[in-house]
């Protein structure tokens, strides 16, 4: 059973979420609060274009940015930096995709954009907590 | 002879569009049981990936993986949208995830072979790390390439077949101004 103290990954990880989701969603409910208005957006209808996926690249960015100061050898981390670079690229494509679309006046499903961009976006923030556990584990090795 | 009547004519079906968030979702849960195992059972779960390797069944094993998890994933696809599975997506999934593992390997075995040449303290744990990376990675690698190489390939073709449309009905409109 691991040490507790090697969870400190998940912390980490949900000052992502905090910051890129719920102060985000808290701000739109303060704003309406302020106006006066009876504006009380969900978390799906706040992030209905795809801007999820542009959390997950953010998230993406750091841990590949962790990934290449490691002690892994230089094909891991290139390997690791490639696949987060790739999955958080396509995270970040549903956002683009959607703004084009609605642009351009082309169809645009806001239920497949949030869909999309939640899958995405959970692809990326589970990849990273699972880079993020390795990571920790091999600092330990380095260590001993 | 008369004309079939259109009632019983077979309506075409149509072949499966891949959405790269299908396969995200699955890798995403795979990767969560990984990270699980990792945490709860950190030495056991890392010691029998390590004899997998020593003993040469972790590139086999993963090949076996991440085929039947793509097979079973492009055919619940299928099922859903009921549609038609294509040539190309088999051709696809069928062999992008044995190049992806037998990459793996080789990428594997330069990091095993670096890792041994340097002078490091901890040699078979630093090893055995590596290892445990490549398998994740691998795994990973091996379900959503695949399914992104499709996906891409698919976009490259209602592109082509979109512009021939476009360019036939230029033509069509050109000829009968004239």
């Amino acid at each position: 059973m691991a040490d507790w103290m090697s969870l400190k990954w998940l912390l980490w990880i949900s000052l992502y979420l905090i910051l890129g989701v719920f102060v985000p969603w808290a701000a739109s409910l303060a704003w309406a609060h302020q106006h006066g208005s009876d504006l009380r957006p969900r978390p799906k209808q706040l992030f209905e274009r795809g801007e999820l996926g542009l959390v997950g690249l953010v998230l993406g960015i750091s841990v590949i940015w962790d990934l290449l100061q490691s002690q892994y050898m230089p094909q891991t981390r290139a390997l690791g930096s490639v696949l987060l670079a790739v999955s958080g690229t396509m995270a970040g494509a549903v956002w683009i995709e959607t703004y084009c679309r609605h642009s351009t006046g082309m169809r645009c499903n806001p239920e497949r954009a949030w869909r999309d961009s939640c899958n995405l976006a959970f692809l990326v923030f589970s990849l990273a907590v699972v880079i993020e556990i390795l990571l920790d584990r091999v600092a330990k090795v380095a260590a001993s | 002879m008369s004309a079939p009547a259109p009632a019983l004519a077979k309506a075409p079906r149509r072949t499966v569009t891949v959405r790269l968030a299908d396969a995200a979702l699955t890798v995403a849960c795979l990767s969560l049981v990984f990270g699980f195992l990792l945490v709860f059972f950190p030495v056991s779960f890392a010691r029998i990936i390590r004899d997998s390797w020593l003993h040469g069944n972790l590139t086999v094993a993963m090949m076996v993986i991440t085929l039947s998890i793509d097979a079973c994933l492009y055919v619940r696809i299928a099922y859903r949208l009921s549609a038609k599975p294509t040539v190309l997506a088999a051709a696809c999934l069928g062999s992008l995830p044995i190049v992806v593992a037998v990459g793996l390997n080789f990428c594997l075995q330069g990091a095993v072979d670096y890792t041994l040449s340097g002078d490091l303290p901890n040699l078979q744990a630093r090893v055995g790390e590596e290892i445990l990376a490549h398998t994740y990675l691998g795994l990973v690698s091996g379900i959503f390439l695949p399914f992104l190489a499709l996906r891409l390939l698919q976009q490259l073709k209602t592109a082509r077949s979109n512009r021939e449309t476009e360019s036939t009905s230029r033509t069509a409109a050109s000829v009968s101004s004239y």
